[in-house]
């Protein structure tokens, strides 16, 4: 028997589920990407920022002279130029107390954190840009700095805000003194999480292009959130918003650093618009990265809880202070970090009371803002260091303690003290299979024999997690913002010839989104993924997206390519049927050729019923117009949940301190998986830069606020070489949007603090209340 | 992170680079391997006129075994220095030197001549107790390890002088130990542990200004086999006689533990004893 690979009868095999090429590859991996910072324009011009080397002064004087004398400079602006001094991002939420508070394009007045762009000069090229930068004359009157979220501040940074306190909310459900008062233990946690960058390979960058004749500006960006920019940008610039075109081209990595509009890209659009013609870019260089792009997890915990004799959770208590740094991040807010801290503090556990307060405290370092996991890699290691805790004081195995309080699928849909709703219910199996395969009792076998016959001691660590993903407009990202996220749109266009193109209003920054969209729309339409083609990343060619935050894509950019998928395929059956005199009903469209039902040979092709559409209007049935597209809007109202467990051992060396990671297993919930290897990729990235957070990378400011760990010597990326085999398995339990999906993005980066610190002190029979774990840490608490 | 505007001159031979050191008075730098330069430059916290490259030097490159000494040029990188098995102590500790593209151009003199105290390669050389021979506008002179590290990131060459040369004993037995925040790191603690005949010399990396050279009196002068009471008795009088610094990855406390440690796995490994499995 012969067979043909194009045998027409041959089913449509789904492209969703099953690892095919990436269509980005030819690209990005032969080194043929198209990044902003390769872009070049004719006329363009490069700028420099000049940044403060104080964290908190008043601006006395700039003297530009030197700097516009240096050869190759044409321009230097500071916040004082007439086009820049009017203009101020400014976060807004109608949150109740909370401070609204202005941020300059180019500091006005004063500075507020060491790296705080002063002015900007636009040279021939970077080199030349620096070199003036150098010629820039400031003359400070320093004020005192507040480094620290928790220390009473003496020069606060905001007028607005003599305390620092910028925002602060109380979440609260039912009687939390009570229910302590009538536990059989109670713990006490004091903890604090270290501060991280993201670190992207490419940093950040931009191209600003204005032409005068017709008022249009054009920014090219490696911006997350291409059409955010773009409103945001209309409002500040004061054009209409159909006059700018952001155009986000491949981008070199984001981990939500490139979510945020920054000072520096409104700057660098209103220099452009002084400068018509001129294309003005700005690459961050690492230096830049590590001192000014957003930072996250500075943060500290005093926590209470409450445990019943056999183990059930009865009450948590929480005081939480998020270092916002010196600015209320735009658009987010200073809420991202301490209202995701509140509402997620919980995680995975069943719990009536309830009390926590978070607070956003302004200081002088670098703004933070949104950064992989938002807030939760520090609230999943607060809530499990409480757990372990709990187990200790009760004589509990942690694991079943844990067991003991998860949300299970009957609870589902479970109502979260923070009033969150949670439709995961997977959290036991993700534990179980995680467990499983970890084969716990051959580590506490393990760990029994070296405590009899010597070697490093070993720790085991667990953390079970709830991500939340893919918030519809019911549980948005951001707090009381004047937008709500929950939607994405997309377009599929079916070709004259056949061909279908998908403008989709998702961006990537590495992740494989192209595929993902294409996967979903071969899918929902009946073609091969071959004959799929994906763009995206343009505010002129696709309709709408919020772009890449809150792992939202998948399932709300996947929505919405389902969606109009699935409508397209409704057009063009219903021409085949008109076309072939078939019943519609009868009609099926699969690797591109309609197939009527019992019959092996199709009836017409896609490329046909394309060609009629655009081409051949006298072949239209009355009241079917021309073309073949659709635009759907998706929104999932209230969001997936997706459950992981991840489960580790760790060797540690009391005489050093030096950790090794023996073993690391994580399960996740990914619901459907439209692309396998992506969404490995997926977790084993994000746990490899949790494992980063927890370990190594710590950005430490001095007390005069100065960024020690001011390049990659001091502040540490771990290498393929600090991380470990990792095993990922997966439960799945599809959600309830078009595609099944759950989102994937940040999931990994959620436990790892909690495991190794987990990890380290189930070793050494101590706790770990801060963190990064390293190993002149371990070697103090060792030798007190 | 550009660097700031330099001249530069592509050096035809030794003499010509001393003579482009000479003219620059003072503001000229050696480029090598550029593996710590060129960062400094681009940070701009070096800033030199001129940038003489003595790449394209010739017979710069040239590793040699004589009389029982290696012989290493001034442009012998990493790599190389790893791959050759005449002076084992050497080709291990390069091996530790941050990561392949680095090792490909970093040089073994340059390494020297920029006298990080965390860095590897100082330390070997003073622990085999070599020396660096140097050209300069006054003629060629012979530098021993002891007397060419004067501080941190400070070496006794003058501004128009050029490494030429390494010379590196090759010693009887040997043990190196490094503790590193990651692979490729520089060394929070690093020992390195050279015998030659009765004498012993242990070099502590990451300690201090400069490699520091432990110095015990007589217990360092070892006849026959190095016992494990003899290892535990170095180890712990290695960490007495240093004053480590305190930074971000490592307290004074923790360094003199790692002295120990370190001190306690290159003695071991020196002595060949057998080191359980402990991880």
């Amino acid at each position: 028997m012969t067979t043909s690979t194009n045998a027409p009868h041959t089913p449509h095999t789904p492209a969703s589920g099953a690892p095919v090429r990436r269509k980005e590859d030819a690209r990005l991996l032969t080194g043929r990407g198209r990044y902003v910072s390769d872009l070049v324009l004719p006329r363009m011009r490069h700028v420099a920022f000049v940044r403060s080397p104080l964290a908190h002064a008043r601006i006395t004087g700039v003297d530009v002279g030197e700097a516009l004398a240096t050869e190759g400079v044409h321009a230097v602006f500071t916040g004082e130029h007439p086009r820049i001094a009017p203009v101020a991002l400014r976060a807004r939420s109608a949150l109740p107390g909370y401070v609204e508070t202005d941020q300059p394009p180019l500091a006005r007045g004063k500075v507020r954190f060491a790296g705080e762009a002063v002015a900007a000069v636009v040279a021939d090229d970077r080199y030349l840009a620096e070199d003036g930068a150098e010629g820039v004359l400031v003359d400070y009157e320093p004020l005192a700095p507040t480094v620290c979220a928790w220390e009473e501040p003496t020069d606060p940074v905001h007028e607005e805000a003599p305390d620092n306190l910028l925002l602060s909310r109380t979440f609260r459900a039912g009687d939390v003194d009570a229910a302590l008062a009538g536990a059989a233990v109670v713990v006490d946690r004091e903890l604090t999480t270290n501060r991280h960058g993201g670190n992207p390979i490419e940093c950040r960058a931009g191209v600003a292009r204005y032409e005068a004749a017709d008022r249009r500006l054009t920014f090219w960006s490696g911006t997350q959130v291409p059409w955010i920019v773009r409103t945001q940008l209309a409002e500040l610039l004061d054009l209409p918003e159909a006059s700018i075109r952001v155009i986000v081209p491949d981008v070199g990595g984001g981990f939500g650093v490139k979510a945020v509009l920054y000072p520096e890209d409104v700057a660098l659009c209103l220099m452009a618009m002084t400068m018509p013609g001129t294309p003005l870019k700005w690459v961050e260089d690492r230096v830049e990265h590590l001192l000014a792009a957003t930072h996250a997890r500075d943060h500290r915990y005093v926590l209470r809880a409450g445990f019943a004799a056999d183990g059930e959770l009865l009450a948590v208590k929480a005081d939480v202070w998020c270092n916002t740094g010196a600015y209320s991040v735009h658009p987010w807010t200073a809420g991202i970090e301490p209202l995701m801290a509140g509402g997620l503090l919980t995680g995975p556990y069943k719990l009536a009371d309830y009390e926590c307060t978070v607070r956003g405290v302004a200081t002088n370092t670098s703004p933070s803002g949104p950064y992989r996991g938002v807030a939760r890699p520090s609230t999943v290691f607060a809530m499990e260091a409480l757990l372990d805790s709990g187990a200790r004081a009760l004589g509990m195995d942690p694991i079943a303690l844990r067991r003991r309080n998860l949300i299970l699928p009957a609870d589902v849909p479970y109502r979260m003290p923070s009033r969150l709703v949670d439709d995961s219910g997977a959290y036991e199996a993700c534990l179980d299979k995680a467990v499983e395969t970890f084969d716990l009792g051959r580590w506490r076998a393990e760990q029994t024999r070296r405590r009899r016959e010597g070697g490093w001691p070993v720790g085991i660590g667990v953390a079970v997690y709830n991500e939340l993903t893919g918030l519809g407009r019911a549980a948005s990202a951001g707090p009381r913002m004047a937008f709500r996220t929950g939607h994405d749109a997309c377009t599929v266009r079916v070709q004259p010839d056949g061909g279908v193109t998908v403008f989709s209003g998702v961006t990537s920054q590495g992740q494989g989104l192209e595929t993902t969209m294409a996967q979903v729309v071969a899918d929902a339409l009946g073609v091969a993924y071959e004959a799929v083609e994906v763009r995206i990343g343009d505010t002129d060619e696709s309709l709408w997206g919020f772009g890449a935050f809150s792992s939202r894509q998948a399932v709300i950019g996947g929505g919405a390519a389902h969606l109009a998928g699935e409508e397209v395929r409704g057009k063009a059956l219903a021409l085949a049927a008109a076309l072939t005199e078939a019943p519609v009903e009868e009609l099926d469209l699969r690797g591109g050729q309609v197939y009527m039902a019992g019959q092996q040979k199709p009836v017409i092709s896609l490329a046909e019923v394309g060609r009629v559409a655009y081409l051949q209007s006298d072949r239209l049935p009355d009241g079917v117009e021309p073309g073949l597209e659709s635009t759907r809007f998706y929104d999932p109202i209230r969001g997936a949940f997706a459950a992981g467990a991840q489960v580790a051992a760790l060797a540690v060396d009391p005489a050093t301190g030096e950790i090794h990671i023996l073993d690391w297993v994580c399960v996740e919930d990914a619901g459907r998986i439209v692309h396998p290897v992506i969404v490995d990729g997926q977790i084993a990235g994000s746990i490899a830069q949790g494992i980063g957070g927890a370990m190594f990378e710590h950005l430490v400011y001095d007390d005069a606020g100065n960024l020690s760990t001011g390049t990659l010597l001091d502040y540490l990326m771990p290498t393929a070489a600090e991380i470990p085999e990792l095993r990922i398995g997966h439960v799945s339990t599809p959600a309830a949007n078009p595609t099944g999906v759950r989102g994937v993005g940040e999931g990994g980066t959620l436990a790892p603090n909690a495991v190794v610190a987990g990890a380290v002190a189930d070793a050494l029979g101590i706790e770990i209340d801060d963190l990064p774990v390293t190993p002149s840490r371990v070697w103090e608490l060792v030798h007190p | 992170m550009k660097a700031p505007p330099f001249d530069y001159h592509r050096a035809t031979g030794v003499a010509d680079a001393v003579e482009a050191l000479r003219a620059a008075d003072g503001e000229g730098k050696v480029l090598a391997g550029g593996q710590s330069l060129v960062p400094l430059l681009a940070l701009r916290l070096a800033r030199p006129a001129v940038l003489v490259d003595i790449n394209r030097v010739p017979d710069l490159d040239r590793l040699e075994l004589r009389d029982g000494v290696l012989h290493a040029g001034a442009l012998v990188r990493h790599l190389g220095l790893a791959a050759q098995d005449r002076h084992p102590l050497a080709a291990e500790a390069a091996r530790w030197v941050g990561h392949t593209a680095i090792r490909s151009r970093g040089t073994l003199a340059g390494s020297l001549a920029h006298a990080d105290p965390s860095a590897e390669l100082p330390a070997v050389l003073r622990a085999c107790d070599g020396a660096v021979h140097v050209a300069g506008p006054g003629g060629r002179r012979r530098l021993g390890a002891d007397a060419l590290f004067v501080g941190a990131l400070q070496s006794d060459l003058a501004d128009d002088e050029v490494i030429t040369e390494v010379e590196l004993p090759v010693p009887d037995a040997w043990g190196f130990a490094e503790f590193a925040r990651r692979h490729g790191d520089f060394a929070v603690v690093a020992v390195v542990a050279a015998r030659f005949g009765e004498r012993l010399r242990l070099v502590v990396g990451g300690v201090g200004a400069v490699p520091h050279l432990v110095d015990v009196g007589d217990l360092t002068t070892v006849d026959g086999e190095l016992s494990q009471d003899r290892v535990a008795i170095l180890a712990a009088a290695a960490a007495d006689d240093v004053d480590p610094p305190t930074d971000l990855h490592g307290s004074a406390g923790h360094r003199r533990a790692l002295t120990e440690q370190m001190a306690l796995r290159a003695l071991a490994q020196l002595a060949g004893h057998r080191t359980p499995e402990v991880v």
